[in-house]
């Protein structure tokens, strides 16, 4: 859109030269047309030049201005009748996106608290399935969290609302600009004002130079003796920005100047002051460059840039100068300082009230905290995102064309999740006299149903972009393979139930290369020849599962694992059984949200969305399922699961957990102590946990010393609901009194199920594969068994119709 | 959009047509947390087998067992659904679930959508996770397996889909007997 309607002001006006009187005639009547070619030459040069950098000037302003990287989402907060959010953690989340409690609720990004009510004056936001209006919504609370939504603008009645999401990164170039853009009108009108009384006040009327600034500064130069003020014009400073590098020096200053005269006879002030406002450099985010007031709005205010205060605005404006000088974080009184001044100013002319001047000048800088919308608060989910995309788009889609990138990231659970794991290792360390900071974690949490990646933290400091251990740190994941080894064993109903009798001696196996494997219990005994099956997952035993999985056969094992979502190709030996597999957590995380989805495998996801920078969709990533294992033998490897956790190695998670939660889980722990692993599951929550040294030195933990300290803690704080319970259509349950006693190993009645109805628990069984005369409290279920039992089993199939009957008749 | 009348009727048989929008039930139901004790107290079909004990009358429809939220949601996804916006109707039921991650109703909706768009694997799978979350409710595992059925036929398994019709006529007379 160039506006040439100036273009007749030629800036190669000032050309008049001096001619000197001839004084040798003879000699410079022979050089002259020499000095005249020369002249030409010169001219040639200098107009060539010129049309060079007006060419220069045009294609950058006209052409792709700026780059923009990709904007990359968490999930957004939903608001609606039933939420278990109270309304103090409702307004922290509002606080954290830079809302503003105000009685009027007068604009978006507002809100009002008062008599057990929450008022808010939602954001408009262009989600990827479209654009939802701002809204003025009102929130009813009971104990249990929100108890109703109602408008209380006039635009009609809603049951939901979702809050803008939170920025939560870029992906930009490893050094580089990011930046938000903005439209001149859309920006509150005191920011353009304001920029030219402080920066150039003589912007609408110069050409792009301003000669008086230029002798004020070269004054003051001169007294100085050096270089210390600069007389630079609005559009010699985005030149500059645009154009140049940073030295000082006259060439320089020379052709900054015949630049910005070629701008300015090209552009309108509008077209060139909005240029600055998305262009001007605000402040450094590590490698990131904060660019633009629309950026640096989110990065200092954690808010829109229409909705900042006069104060805020006077802070940005006054950053120009210096950003890194006047850093409102790092030197606030510096900024304070300034910020006042330039308020000074705004009041001085005239278009800030005496009220508010005021007002503004006593109200504190009002900064979020450094982390919030910093690149560097999530490194290890955005490192997940990129690598997503990566698979999709080029480098340069991501880094250029301002895609908007919708994930899955909960703000809330990766917050806790981060304090948890870095708090968590401190307390290990302290209370097992582990050298400081020697040990390392990482932590993955995801959704159950639907695969969502809530929070992913990839070592000790989350906002350290360093090695990522959820992704990259692949270890062994010890007795975290057990539940895989049980699960294809009640895959055959017929030979496997939850009962089972195990043999829990000494083992040793030939290998094929002719070592012998001999595996041992981490207690270092055998607890005889019938070990309950759920008892000795429950409690972890090596022996029994060692010869457990070699009766089902290694291969199959295998088979269910990469059926649960394990894509890597494992050895089949022996020692698969307790867990001679390395995996990353993320990984772990994959095979057990099958398992917690009782038996249907989604891939886990980051990315829900991806639209262009006008909101078209890009890419959708929907929900996929598939049924990967039979939900029957899921349910029975989930209920020993629960199990470990109430009675077994993961028991000490009740000491964090209130007891009324039902959750499922399993220890890890790998040789002479090296991996500490945990990875439970709740009805809505999953999160997988590894402790280790980054050097895989002994970390002197097991599972439940280590990683399951971290993993309850963190379940703690991200609201995990009960698992349920229901078993699936071809399981039943049984009253059954369980008395398994280890330290009677081997002697008679070491095992045995009380027919006491009383004091029972319910014991599930696939439906027809109950073992006969378990239990006199439950005699249909046993009639019915053996009734199963002796049809053949395509005819099981053809009963289920019977049963079903029966079931509801 | 061909499959447009294959939607309609899986959401006509889906018992589903209905879409209002006050006066709901608290949010409670297949998709409410927190059971309170580890040993579990309900009756379950187990210890149920022949009794026709006095039980909870299991939610027949979505809006016995979904928030308001969530059927406004699968009020949205329906409308998208019959303008032929599949994918968008899809996204709207996800959205439900991310609410109600455990609300058989959403995921047979899904399972409809699925259909519609011929993605009958998708289709099968969405309805028999409809039905691990359904627990013992006839009333949508008759639906889901119908829909199963439907999907199998739709991809050529014909002795498949006959046997997903039976199961739905079983569940279905199972129905019946409950509403006596």
């Amino acid at each position: 859109m160039a506006q040439k309607k100036r273009s007749t002001r030629s800036p190669q006006r000032r050309s008049g030269t001096k001619k000197r009187a001839n004084q040798r005639p003879g000699f410079f009547r022979r050089l002259l047309p020499y000095v005249f070619l020369l002249g030409c030459i010169a001219a040639a040069v200098i107009a060539g030049y010129m049309v060079y950098l007006d060419g220069a000037v045009r294609a950058q302003f006209e052409g792709t201005r700026w780059t923009l990287p990709a904007k990359v989402y968490a999930s957004p907060l939903e608001l609606y009748a039933g939420l278990d959010l109270s309304r103090s953690e409702i307004t922290a989340r509002l606080d954290r996106q830079g809302y503003r409690a105000s009685s009027s609720l007068s604009r978006g990004g507002t809100y009002r608290s008062s008599g057990g009510r929450l008022d808010i004056h939602t954001r408009p936001f262009k989600f990827w399935d479209g654009e939802q209006a701002a809204r003025e919504i009102r929130l009813g609370f009971n104990s249990s969290g929100v108890s109703s939504l109602s408008a209380i603008d006039d635009k009609g009645d809603i049951a939901l609302i979702r809050l803008d999401p939170l920025m939560i990164g870029s992906i930009y170039p490893k050094q580089g600009e990011d930046r938000i853009l903005v439209k001149l009108g859309d920006v509150p009108p005191m920011l353009p004002a304001g920029l030219i009384t402080v920066e150039d006040r003589d912007f609408m009327n110069h050409w792009g130079v301003s000669p008086k600034s230029i002798m004020r500064a070269a004054w003051a130069n001169l007294r100085a003796g050096g270089v210390v003020q600069g007389g630079s014009t609005i559009t010699q400073q985005l030149v500059k920005n645009f154009y140049l590098n940073n030295r000082q020096t006259l060439v320089r200053k020379a052709k900054e100047a015949l630049m910005a005269i070629l701008l300015d006879a090209h552009y309108s002030k509008p077209e060139i002051l909005e240029a600055y406002l998305n262009e001007v450099y605000l402040g450094q985010d590590g490698g990131r460059a904060i660019h633009g007031f629309g950026l640096a709005s989110y990065f200092y205010f954690q808010k829109p840039l229409e909705e900042l205060q006069p104060q805020e605005i006077a802070l940005l404006v006054a950053m120009i100068k210096g950003p890194s000088y006047y850093d409102p974080r790092r030197h606030p009184e510096r900024a304070t300082q300034r910020r006042n001044l330039v308020l000074d100013m705004f009041h001085d002319a005239g278009f800030l009230e005496d009220d508010s001047w005021r007002e503004a000048k006593k109200a504190g800088l009002g900064v979020s905290a450094r982390t919030v919308r910093s690149t560097s608060q999530y490194p290890a989910f955005i490192d997940l995102v990129r690598r997503q995309l990566l698979g999709q788009y080029k480098d340069a889609d991501l880094t250029e064309e301002g895609l908007r990138v919708f994930t899955t990231l909960d703000p809330a659970v990766q917050a806790a999740t981060e304090e948890r794991v870095s708090k968590g290792l401190d307390q290990v360390e302290a209370a097992r006299g582990i050298e400081r900071d020697s040990l390392q974690a990482s932590a993955v949490v995801t959704s159950v149903e639907g695969g969502r990646i809530l929070a992913l933290v990839g070592g000790r400091d989350a906002g350290f972009a360093g090695f990522n251990r959820a992704l990259d740190a692949r270890r062994p994941i010890g007795s975290l393979m057990k539940p895989v080894v049980y699960l294809t064993a009640l895959a055959q109903p017929s030979k496997y139930n939850v009962i089972t009798p195990l043999d829990d001696s000494a083992l040793s196996v030939k290998l094929a290369n002719g070592d012998t494997w001999r595996p041992q219990n981490y207690s270092k005994r055998t607890h005889g020849n019938a070990v309950p099956l759920h008892y000795a997952l429950t409690h972890s035993y090596n022996l029994a599962t060692s010869r457990l999985a070699l009766d089902v056969g290694i291969p199959n094992v295998i088979d269910t694992l990469k059926s649960l979502g394990y894509n890597g190709d494992p050895l089949s030996v022996p020692s698969l059984a307790l867990g001679a597999v390395d995996m990353a957590p993320l990984q772990v995380a994959q095979v057990y949200n099958t398992l917690a989805a009782g038996g249907y495998y989604t891939p886990l996801l980051a990315i829900r969305d991806v639209t262009t920078r006008d909101g078209e969709p890009l890419s959708r990533y929907p929900l996929k399922i598939k049924r990967a294992v039979d939900e029957s033998p899921v349910y029975l490897t989930n209920w020993i699961m629960q199990r470990v956790a109430r009675f077994g190695t993961g028991a000490s998670m009740y000491d964090i957990l209130p007891r009324s939660l039902n959750v499922a889980g399993k220890t890890g722990t790998t040789d002479d102590l090296r991996d500490s692993w945990f990875a439970g599951f709740a009805a809505n929550r999953l999160a997988v946990v590894w402790v280790g040294r980054d050097d895989n030195k002994p970390a002197q933990l097991t599972g439940a010393t280590g990683a399951l300290q971290l993993w309850s803690r963190i379940m703690a704080d991200i609201e995990p609901r009960g698992i349920m319970n229901v078993p699936p259509e071809d399981v039943v349950e049984v009253p059954l009194r369980m008395r398994f006693d280890p330290s009677r190993a081997g002697g008679e009645g070491a095992y045995g199920y009380d027919r006491d109805c009383s004091r029972t628990a319910q014991v599930p069984f696939v439906r027809g594969e109950v073992p006969d005369g378990l239990s006199s409290c439950d005699s249909d279920i046993m009639q019915e068994n053996r009734y199963r039992r002796r049809q053949p089993p395509e005819q099981r199939e053809q009963d289920d119709g019977n049963w079903l009957q029966k079931l509801f008749g | 959009m061909q499959r447009l009348p294959v939607f309609i009727a899986v959401l006509v048989l889906a018992g589903c047509a209905t879409s209002q929008r006050t006066s709901f039930p608290p949010p409670e139901g297949p998709a409410s947390p927190q059971s309170p004790a580890p040993e579990r107290p309900q009756s379950q079909p187990g210890d149920q087998v022949g009794t026709p004990a006095p039980q909870t009358m299991p939610a027949r429809t979505a809006a016995e067992a979904s928030s308001p939220a969530v059927l406004s949601l699968m009020g949205r996804a329906d409308t998208l659904a019959r303008n032929g916006n599949m994918d968008m109707s899809a996204a709207t039921l996800e959205r439900a679930l991310d609410l109600e991650p455990r609300n058989p109703f959403v995921y047979q909706r899904l399972a409809s959508v699925k259909l519609a768009q011929g993605q009958t694997g998708q289709a099968e799978a969405m309805a028999r996770k409809s039905n691990s979350v359904a627990g013992n409710n006839p009333f949508v595992r008759a639906d889901n397996w119908q829909i199963i059925a439907e999907a199998r036929r739709t991809g050529g398994d014909r002795s498949g889909a006959d046997e997903a019709a039976g199961r739905a006529s079983d569940y279905r007379s199972a129905s019946q007997q409950l509403m006596r």
